[in-house]
């Protein structure tokens, strides 16, 4: 028996090695625990966290036992890119990536509910509704508004999208995705933004110069055609002109080094956040190819792409003398974050251009009633199957309502007939919005 | 509960030359070596030289163990089978006369009673009292934290939970048991099981109350059928064919479920055969004394174990053929004391294990997920990410019953049972519980020391090996601290089978515990030799 006795002592051997390990977790739970706890696992994870927009509006609640989304299904809908889901399927909405701020964490009590309990966003649920709808039930796009001195994204949307109430019922293609920060689409003329830029910077006699338009223009062995015959123009007429003869000539004139260079620095070709939620890098012709392939990269063909996120970036910063306030999702009381993107006469120079855009060639009185110091530009991008991206961007010159916008319609047609009116609709609401 | 008094029993008096040497257990090795429980140092006497043993009835037999140095009773060689002894025979191990003199009943009465009674130190009512006030509040949280199902169903549960408590604890005493440590300690598990049950599934609420009160009454039989040491001895090999008959109607018969076919549906009933394995398998591993030392007996052994496990890895369950691989290492050690039939025997599992895991993919990956559960947090750290974060939202004191949200993850009330404790109670609790499982072990390796047969020393150690063992992977998987295998935390987890097998385990520990008053498993002293309670009913029991 003694002997038995003795060896069931090794039966302790396993009780230690359960107190080791157990010690192993505690010391793992204290050093790690905060991460553990805020991560997101599904929005009953955690205390829960609730969203609103800027006036107070109900987006999205959470705690461990309840959920719920706004009331109204159009602006679940309408805000879906913004919240994300239960399941965080769309993988860069706010719930998911706000999770660990909505909730405290301690040692002590684990996660509990912050207080004040809501988590305020920049964005007008209105607003989005608005966009939302302007876009339209059967088209795929993304609009954004955002206030330029401030940085505020007013409204995001990007259809087809989904109701976030119902994880059963099948969604439309690709309605997970944000259109407006994790894609990326062929910009078509609203890249001659960028060439212009470039061109004002590296081309010194630009001012003086002029470009034939002959309908046609044939570089290497390469046609470039063109939506009509301009004849002779200026740097700004061939933009409100939106001609790619000239601006295939403009992009050779300044040459391969100044538009890749132009187009690095302006943040095409990077990754951002919008507070925390990632938007994904555009690409453009890494080496130079012959100035065939340039004067096409110019005219924002080519391999050029470019994320919506990423233009409205670039035109808020001509709208604000080349400064850019740093884009906001999360609403705050601290000042805009200010950095120069674009040089303050290089800016000029383009808001002029995109403001004679409007007034000489978009027929603002009819295509944009009550909207005024509308600068713009449009973009009817190839797809190469025949079908062309709208696009239309750019901001109100106007400091008591400063909003600077783009929408992209897929395979919409003419920029300015299929994203001009959503561009119409959004400007027209958050003009509203201010009391006129 | 560790630290109540402890003294031996003593039974007889076995002299040599002028000394005295008091017989602490019913089976006592007689040798010259330090191990031995009697021991003679005469150079005549082998190390381990004959056990000496005495019966429910009070006879003493003495067996030889090697047969070389010889023994004698009164002149007599004695045979394999072992010579009865009366007090006062003349005992000859090898030249060396030994004279045992049984006890009388008066002088044993008067050992005993200076003996420390169980429960003395801390008053198991105090406890109980405390228990019931802790089970209450996870009621009361269950009916306020939560928007909850069938209120009636989960307040019903815990209120038979705690009837069963104090009836417990009142028959007990009624039939002058005071030793309530190991029942308080099953009976707190069994309340955060109901608990998770409460939280997870409610309209399960019944089926659990149900089961509880048969897990009971299957823990009150088998302690009574422990009682007689030869009783449980002779019915070993009837339990090992058992035990195989349910291993391989289950290999033949059960459907998959998550990748292991482990269930068995019988009449609507759902049933985990290899729960019950397990309490056979402690039940056929230990042995007394006198059979310890014969090697065909633990080859037996070592056959039906490797049987067992590998009968288990063909089903897919190999969680629970580790938890049983731990518990055989540990009986053998017992066994046979021996270090290189453990080492061979580690080895040889882990080239089946190495087998296993290039064999079957699904084990290789989790081995591969193994410490690097947060690189894949959709994919196999699915549920290990999602424990931890749950562990860690319920800080020290937890959301409360019912206020967690791990219970909607699959498999969270039992493979990952200790993260629903973590988030609902608190980690204080959660770690309680494991404290809980290790108190027992504790206990049941210091009551081992005391036991009065090997064979019920033994059990109650393999009993708790077991429990720790399926704790151990239990936790650690959740944890991440080790694979995940998906094995049960005893009594917590929920699953009918297991909760049956993890009270039946508790007879075993009851079964070595020979406190003054200290179990019901135990026949106490002052019964043995009384004219009334002479040839205890055999066959009684739990057939």
């Amino acid at each position: 028996m003694k002997k038995i006795t003795t060896r069931a002592l090794s039966v302790l051997l396993l009780a230690l090695g359960i107190i080791f390990g157990m010690t192993l977790f505690v010391l793992r739970y204290v050093d790690e625990g905060r991460d553990w706890a805020l991560y997101f696992a599904g929005a009953n994870s955690g205390a829960g966290g609730e969203l609103r927009d800027r006036n107070g509006e109900l987006l999205a609640s959470f705690d461990a036992t309840r959920s719920a989304f706004s009331a109204d299904g159009e602006t679940r809908v309408a805000c879906y890119h913004i919240t994300g889901d239960y399941w965080d399927r769309s993988g860069t909405g706010a719930l998911s990536a706000y999770w660990d701020r909505m909730q405290e964490y301690s040692l002590l009590s684990g996660t509990t509910k912050k207080e004040p309990r809501q988590f305020t966003l920049t964005v007008d649920a209105s607003l989005c509704r608005t966009a939302y709808f302007a876009v339209g039930y059967n088209r795929r796009g993304a609009a954004m508004l955002m206030n330029y001195r401030t940085g505020e994204v007013l409204a995001m949307v990007s259809a087809p999208s989904v109701d976030p109430i119902n994880g059963e019922v099948p969604v439309a293609e690709s309605a997970f995705i944000n259109r407006c920060l994790s894609a990326t689409f062929a910009p078509g003329s609203v890249f001659k933004l960028v060439t212009a830029a470039a061109a004002i910077e590296d081309v010194p006699d630009l001012s003086s110069r002029s470009f034939l338009c002959e309908g046609e223009y044939t570089i290497g062995s390469v046609d470039i055609h063109c939506t009509g015959v301009h004849g002779w123009q200026s740097v700004e007429q061939a933009m409100a002109n939106s001609c790619n003869c000239a601006f295939a000539q403009i992009a050779v004139a300044a040459g391969y080094n100044s538009l890749y260079r132009h187009v690095k620095d302006y943040g095409f070709l990077d990754g951002y956040e919008l507070d925390g939620i990632p938007s994904v890098a555009g690409s453009y012709r890494t080496e130079f190819a012959g100035n065939p392939e340039l004067a096409w990269s110019g005219i924002g063909q080519s391999t050029d792409l470019v994320c919506p996120f990423a233009m409205l970036r670039y035109v808020a910063a001509i709208a604000n003398d080349g400064m850019l306030a740093r884009p906001r999702l999360i609403l705050t009381d601290e000042p805009a974050e200010l950095t120069r993107l674009v040089e303050a006469s290089t800016a000029k120079k383009l808001k002029e251009m995109m403001s004679y855009n409007v007034v000489t060639h978009y027929d603002p009185a009819n295509n944009f009633p009550g909207i005024s110091h509308l600068c713009a530009k449009t973009g009817t991008a190839e797809t190469g199957d025949g079908s062309s991206h709208a696009w239309f961007t750019g901001f109100l010159d106007d400091p008591s309502h400063p909003y600077a916008f783009v929408v992209v319609i897929e395979r919409g047609g003419g920029g300015l007939q299929a994203a001009g009116p959503v561009a119409r609709r959004i400007l027209q609401a958050a003009i509203a919005r201010d009391g006129g | 509960m560790l630290s109540s008094g402890y003294e031996s029993e003593t039974w007889a008096t076995l002299r040599f030359g002028r000394e005295g040497v008091p017989v602490t257990h019913w089976e006592n090795l007689i040798g010259s070596a330090r191990s031995a429980d009697i021991r003679v140092e005469r150079e005549d006497v082998e190390r381990v030289h004959a056990v000496l043993k005495r019966d429910v009835d009070g006879s003493w037999t003495l067996f030889d163990v090697f047969g070389r140095g010889g023994v004698w009773v009164n002149g007599d060689a004695v045979p394999a089978g072992g010579t009865v002894l009366q007090s006062g025979d003349a005992i000859k191990l090898g030249r060396t006369p030994l004279h045992l003199y049984d006890m009388s009943e008066e002088k044993r009465d008067k050992l005993e009673a200076k003996r420390s009674v169980a429960g003395k130190s801390v008053s198991p009512a105090l406890t109980l009292l405390e228990l019931t006030a802790f089970e209450l509040l996870l009621l009361l949280q269950h009916l306020t934290t939560a928007p909850q199902e069938r209120p009636v169903q989960i307040a019903l549960g815990f209120a038979v939970l705690i009837l069963l408590e104090w009836f417990c604890y009142y028959a007990m005493r009624l039939i002058g048991r005071s030793g309530f440590e190991v029942e308080t300690i099953a009976f707190y598990l069994t309340g955060l099981g109901l608990s998770v049950t409460a939280s997870s599934a409610p309209q399960d609420m019944f089926k659990q109350t149900v089961l509880i009160l048969a897990a009971f009454v299957l823990f009150l039989l088998l302690g009574l059928w422990l009682r007689s040491v030869r009783r449980a001895e002779k019915t070993r090999l009837a339990a090992a064919a058992l035990a195989l008959g349910l291993l391989a109607l289950n290999i033949f018969t059960s459907d998959s479920l998550n990748g292991a076919k482990s269930w068995l549906q019988i009449g609507g009933f759902s049933f985990q055969p290899s729960e019950l394995v397990k309490v056979a398998y402690v039940y056929v591993g230990a042995a007394t004394l006198e059979k310890l030392y014969r090697r065909r007996n633990l080859l037996g052994f070592i056959v039906f174990s490797a049987v067992c496990v590998g009968a288990l890895a063909l089903i897919g369950d190999f969680g629970t053929a580790l938890v049983f691989f731990i518990c055989f290492l540990v009986i053998s050690f017992l066994r046979s004391g021996s270090i290189a039939t453990v080492f061979l025997a580690v080895s040889g599992a882990a080239m089946a294990g190495f087998l296993a895991v290039s064999i079957k993919p699904y084990i290789a990956r989790r081995f591969a997920t193994w410490g690097h559960v947060w690189e894949d947090v959709y994919g196999a750290g699915y549920q290990q990410t999602r424990a931890l974060g749950a562990a860690a939202a319920g800080g020290l004191f937890g959301k409360g019953a019912g206020g967690g949200w791990l219970t909607e993850v699959v498999a969270a009330d039992t493979d990952m049972v200790f993260a629903v404790l973590c988030e609902e109670q608190g980690l204080i609790i959660a770690l309680c519980a494991v404290l809980a499982v290790l108190t027992l072990s504790f206990f049941a390796v210091r009551t081992a020391r005391r036991g009065r047969s090997a064979y019920s020393s033994i059990a109650a150690c393999a009993a708790v090996t077991m429990l720790m063992a399926q704790m151990a992977l239990n936790v650690f998987g959740t944890l991440d601290l080790l694979p995940f295998t998906g094995v049960t935390f005893p009594f917590v987890s929920r699953g009918g089978t297991s909760l049956l097998a993890c009270w039946m385990m508790m007879a075993f520990i009851k079964g070595s515990d020979t406190r003054r008053g200290g179990s019901f498993a135990v026949s106490p002293v002052a019964e043995l030799l009384r004219p009334a309670a002479k040839g205890e009913k055999k066959g009684g029991g739990g057939a």
